[in-house]
């Protein structure tokens, strides 16, 4: 809220202290000050009369001489070029060395002719331009015929002499949006009295009235209403006027402006009826309408069931606490008027504001809430207003519907709580005295406080509320820091905490780097994904198409970084995201891999490794290997799933345990071409499966003692045959002496049949209790190399 | 005779010290040591020799042999280690061409944020709960004591699904459900990472998803002092250390008392720079004692019990310790921004 500096010393004395001070005393007690700024600016303004003005020939310059002072010696010449300048005008002059928000005013000639100094415009002073009408920015500002000559304060005299402090108010603190509980506040943690104007019961007065108000609706509860039935409308007192600017509102009448200044005061959003425009002297509060509102600007507002209502005779005439009738306006032929004043239900109202888009002063009022005491203490300070600055007379009884429901509220404390939760030591003065200027009227009774709450604190409920205005008030920096004594509890991280981490690093280790993309994703995206968890699930609301669902499956999301990447000119673009899948009903985490140009690249010592298929298996499979899992439990096999997302050929399915985990490979040039990408080698992993499946334990085999030998051996088979179906007789063959099996070359082009591939493998034979023999190595190799014949139809080599 | 003896061991000792490598070396060393060599063709003639002299001309060509072998060895080390040096010399390469490149990875920046928030707090004891993203407004707001018509609800905040599912808006979420599945039960003391989701338009400094870690620890006698402690620690765990910490009243629904808390600026040692706009302080997280309600609500006796929670943003730790200046940097994946975070710090 805009807090006036000046307008709060209505209320609290606050001489001794200055804007800034009276900031940080704020913040410090939770009532957040962002900004502070004077209303206008200006040192070395004088008020002057204009004594002589001539136009300057083939410009818009005049000439003026002016007088600044009571001596015939207090004269000077300045060129002004506002178009209202004119011979008698009082005006504002800034001399030379006035410094204004826009720089230091110095005399220099213009257009040659001698000027010392300038003459203001409003907005030349700093004001901002919404507060004032068009003639006070585009000409200089005319004072009125009476302002003192000589006159150096000229923003007092204006009444702009105030600072603006710019409080974020917290949800619970709604009430400090009224300038008096805001003064209550400021008292509170100033340690100061407050005055408040003399306007108790100023409502109690009038002559019977035939006026009925009702409601029908249960989100209107309390209804007052007040004629009065001549009023005097005209312009307002400058100082309500200047109040109203500081809180960033325009003056528009006395009567207007009363209403807006006691909305101000009280927190309580009034609406002012032109009695004479009310077709009935009845007004009904309804929320079972829907039909169509034209304003009279000509926008249409649908009314739906629920929005509450005003209306008269059948006829609605506003949007209750939100938007008053346009036909029921106050204006300069006003004589008459309604006052309203009511309890509307701030779930109702946020929700018809918002749907309707009318976020106004009031409909935000009430939508935060006000204290159910306010509405008698703005009818009593209107009335007394209006008869002081709007020649209120003929004033009828207030009318009323309903009651104001209040209820006061009381909170105990103890002391001794009170300490134990904040880790404090405050004695009972120290509390009962922060309570005493809240205004909670604590009794002590031994250890025990009781708080009458006063009614404007309605976010004041339960005793840790009392400890937290106890440490506000006294202040957050006598708080010790200490940790919490407790039991001693183990912190460790679970199997999937454990298994995340453990992958990160070991990606992480192949030169991977790690992303983080958006959960949220389009229509297309979702539709082209792979590996859907399931049916995506659709924002009911989405802030726009490109966020629409969120994903069922990473792979969009990563290919759209390697894509980024790649028309930045960033090469090798190695990636991995860890990350939940959601879909209808199920979440998983996931992990996919992007591998984009090298996964080594250092041409200068001839190390370089393109990413492809062999690439991403290898780290799949050392991965996999370190989480615990051996070859023999991972399955690798052909892709027959997906082959609109990845290369028919040169892509697998990966299982653990027979449990598959997802796919990984090449993806289909055409998918890729989408992403403007070439070869991109792209895995998607579930690591919900990785997790739920048991590893197995490291355990210690002992060495080897006993030599190895190896044997190499090189075939040409049909290029069908796997090298794992060759592996696998080779093992089958061994058995015991075949400790391992490793394919060190795979050849097809030149000198090789065509349709057909060499490829050669070494067998390690060993045995673990004795050292082999030749030929006992030579029965099992020439057993393998017949068997080898056989089922694979191989031709051997050597 | 015996000048003979004297002329062949002076040949041979001329040839040794001529010879430039160990070719021409070994040439000499056949020459006059080989089966054929000059000093054996000496030992042939002996028996031409009288009986008596025979053993003096004997022990003469014998000497002969040692001190020419000697002198080959030591001319055979010599040229071994000119040898050597020169085929080091051959061996020059250009040191200053670059090494191998070695490719290192990187954890994401949020990440790295997150696992140290995790390795301090689970040192202290604490665990690391898990909860989903999409989330029921129940564990959202409802639990957390924001009722239907609390305004933190508005549906501009909030990514709703349908009427009780939403994308978490904050990870309190986490909290209720473990404050729930504790029936009761404390200690509590845990974090609570992950993503969250708001309706925000993408700016610099708005982002619709980002990652929250919050803390939660319930028990008896836990006390607000207990919760500066804690930050305090973290604070100077986060940003080094001689870090305080300052609480300014705030207002969350599920805390009260709430708090704002600041941390003495780590750039400018509390002094006023341009990171702290000139404050010495910075605002870094929320934080406050768990409300009686929410503990009530979750079947605690808010009378023998009390907790504190904290909450941080881990973009804005991030981008404070590593002055990153634009929030989408995170989820754009730059690889040169990602690389930025290959080192050790």
């Amino acid at each position: 809220m805009r807090l006036s500096y000046k307008w709060l010393q209505e209320y609290v004395d606050l001489k001794d202290i200055t804007p800034q001070q009276l900031a940080n005393a704020l913040t410090t007690a939770g009532l957040e000050v962002e900004g502070i700024e004077p209303m206008a600016q200006g040192t070395g303004l004088v008020i002057a009369e204009v004594i002589e003005c001539e136009d300057i020939s083939d410009t818009h310059l005049h000439r003026t001489i002016v007088r600044y002072g009571n001596s015939d010696a207090d004269t000077t010449q300045i060129v002004c070029g506002a178009p209202n300048c004119r011979l008698g005008l009082k005006v504002i002059a800034a001399l030379p060395g006035a410094v204004l928000p826009g720089g230091t005013i110095q005399a220099k000639p213009l257009h040659g002719i001698e000027s010392n100094g300038m003459l203001c415009s409003m907005a030349e002073l700093g004001v901002d331009k919404k507060y004032l009408e068009e003639r006070q920015w585009t000409g200089i500002e005319e004072l009125p015929v009476d302002a003192p000559i000589g006159e150096k304060d000229v923003l007092g005299y204006l009444g702009f002499d105030d600072t603006i402090l710019d409080v974020s108010l917290t949800p619970n603190r709604a009430d400090c949006s009224s300038m008096w509980n805001m003064a209550k506040e400021v008292g509170a943690i100033l340690h100061r009295q407050v005055k408040w104007p003399d306007y108790v019961g100023k409502s109690d007065v009038g002559t019977p009235s035939q006026f009925k108000v009702q409601s029908l609706s249960d989100k209107c509860d309390y209804y007052l209403g007040k004629v009065v039935n001549h009023v005097k409308v005209g312009p307002s007192p400058k100082w309500m006027v200047n109040y109203l600017h500081a809180a960033g509102m325009n003056s528009i009448n006395n009567v207007v402006d009363i209403s807006n200044f006691v909305m101000l005061e009280t927190g309580q959003p009034l609406h002012y009826y032109n009695l004479a425009k009310l077709p009935s002297k009845e007004i009904t509060v309804v929320d079972d309408q829907a039909l169509t509102m034209t304003a009279l600007d000509g926008q249409e507002f649908a009314i739906e069931k629920g929005d509450l209502l005003i209306t008269t005779n059948h006829e609605v005439t506003g949007i209750a606490g939100i938007m008053g009738g346009e036909e029921s306006m106050i204006d300069e032929t006003t004589e008459g008027i309604f006052i309203e004043a009511a309890h509307f239900n701030k779930t109702s109202i946020r929700k018809t504001s918002i749907r309707l888009n009318l976020i106004t002063e009031a409909a935000q009022r009430f939508t935060k809430g006000i204290e159910s005491l306010a509405t008698k203490k703005a009818i009593d300070r209107s009335i007394q207003l209006l008869q002081e600055y709007a020649s209120a007379d003929d004033i009828e009884e207030t009318v009323s519907y309903g009651n104001d429901g209040y209820q006061p509220v009381v909170v105990k404390e103890t002391l001794s709580h009170c300490n134990a939760l904040l880790g404090t030591a405050f004695t009972m003065e120290q509390v009962k005295e922060a309570l005493t200027w809240l205004n909670f009227q604590p009794e002590v009774n031994g250890d025990e406080i009781t708080c009458h709450i006063p009614s404007y604190r309605t976010d004041i409920e339960v005793p840790a509320d009392i400890d937290e205005e106890i440490i506000r008030l006294i202040g957050f920096d006598t708080l010790k820091a200490t940790l919490p004594v407790m039991n001693t509890t183990v912190g460790q991280l679970s199997p999937l905490q454990g298994l995340r981490r453990m992958t990160r690093e070991t990606f992480k280790s192949y030169g991977l780097n790690e992303i983080v993309t958006y959960t949220l994703i389009s229509k297309e995206e979702m539709e082209t994904t792979a590996l859907p968890l399931g049916r995506a699930i659709e924002l009911a609301m989405p802030m726009s198409e490109n966020r629409r669902y969120v994903r069922a499956g990473l792979i969009n999301s990563v290919l759209a970084s390697v894509q980024y990447n790649e028309a930045h000119q960033n090469s090798d673009n190695l990636l991995f995201e860890i990350s939940k899948v959601h879909a209808e009903g199920k979440e998983e985490e996931r992990l996919a891999v992007a591998l984009d140009g090298n996964v080594q690249n250092d041409v200068l010592h001839k190390l370089s490794e393109p990413a492809d298929f062999y690439a991403m298996k290898g780290m799949l499979m050392t991965w996999l290997n370190r989480c615990g899992f051996n070859d023999a439990r991972i399955t690798v096999r052909p892709n027959t799933t997906d082959v609109e997302h990845f290369h028919p050929y040169r892509s697998a399915e990966i299982l653990l345990d027979r449990k598959p985990l997802g796919l990984f490979g090449e993806l289909h040039p055409s998918y890729a071409k989408k992403f403007d990408l070439k070869r991109v080698i792209y895995a998607e992993i579930s690591l919900s499966t990785v997790n739920d499946i048991t590893a197995s334990k490291v355990k210690f085999v002992p060495l080897d003692r006993y030599p190895s030998i190896a044997r190499d051996i090189a075939l040409v088979v049909d290029r069908d045959v796997t090298a794992e179906e060759i592996t696998k007789v080779i093992n089958n063959t061994g058995k015991k002496l075949v400790r391992s099996t490793e394919v060190f070359d795979v050849y097809q082009g030149e000198h090789v049949e065509a349709g057909k591939k060499s490829i050669a493998l070494r067998i390690t034979y060993q045995a673990s209790d004795h050292t082999l023999n030749d030929e006992e190595v030579r029965t099992v190799h020439d057993a393998i190399l017949d068997k080898i014949k056989e089922k694979v139809s191989a031709d051997l080599r050597s | 005779m015996s000048d003979k003896v004297m002329q062949v061991q002076q040949e041979a000792l001329d040839a040794i010290e001529q010879a430039s490598n160990l070719e021409q070396l070994q040439q000499v060393k056949i020459q006059y040591l080989g089966k054929k060599g000059s000093i054996q063709g000496l030992m042939s003639e002996m028996k031409a020799l009288p009986k008596e002299e025979k053993p003096a001309f004997g022990q003469k060509v014998n000497e002969c042999k040692d001190i020419v072998t000697k002198a080959l060895e030591s001319k055979e080390e010599v040229l071994k280690i000119a040898a050597l040096s020169s085929q080091l010399e051959e061996e020059k390469i250009d040191i200053t061409l670059p090494g191998n490149k070695h490719i290192l990875g990187t954890t994401h920046p949020l990440y790295m944020i997150q696992q140290e928030i995790e390795d301090l707090f689970l040192s202290m004891g604490y665990k690391v709960a898990e909860g989903p993203e999409v989330e029921q407004d129940y564990y959202n707001f409802e639990l957390a004591n924001t009722p239907k018509d609390h305004p933190a609800r508005d549906m501009q905040d909030t990514f709703y699904i349908d009427v009780n599912t939403l994308l978490r808006t904050h990870t309190t979420a986490m909290q209720m459900r473990e404050l729930e599945k504790a029936k009761g039960q404390v200690p509590i003391k845990l974090i609570c990472p992950g993503k969250v989701y708001r309706r925000d338009d993408d700016d610099a400094t708005h982002s619709h998803q980002f990652m929250q870690c919050e803390g939660l620890v319930v028990g008896e006698n836990i006390t607000l002092a207990d919760l500066k402690g804690t930050l305090e620690y973290m604070a100077n765990a986060m940003f080094g250390q001689g870090r305080t910490v300052r609480f300014r009243p705030s207002y969350f629904p599920f805390t009260e008392p709430s708090v704002e808390v600041d941390v003495s600026c780590p750039f400018c040692n509390g002094k006023g720079c341009k990171v702290c706009k000139g404050s010495g302080w910075i605002e870094i997280l929320g934080a406050g004692m768990v409300h009686p309600h929410v503990l009530e609500m979750n079947g605690f006796d808010a009378k023998k019990y009390s907790g504190f929670a904290f909450g941080v943003g881990l973009e804005r730790v991030a981008m404070l310790k590593y002055g990153i200046d634009d929030i989408r940097n995170f989820y754009t994946n730059d690889v040169r921004f990602l690389k930025t975070f290959d080192r050790f710090d």
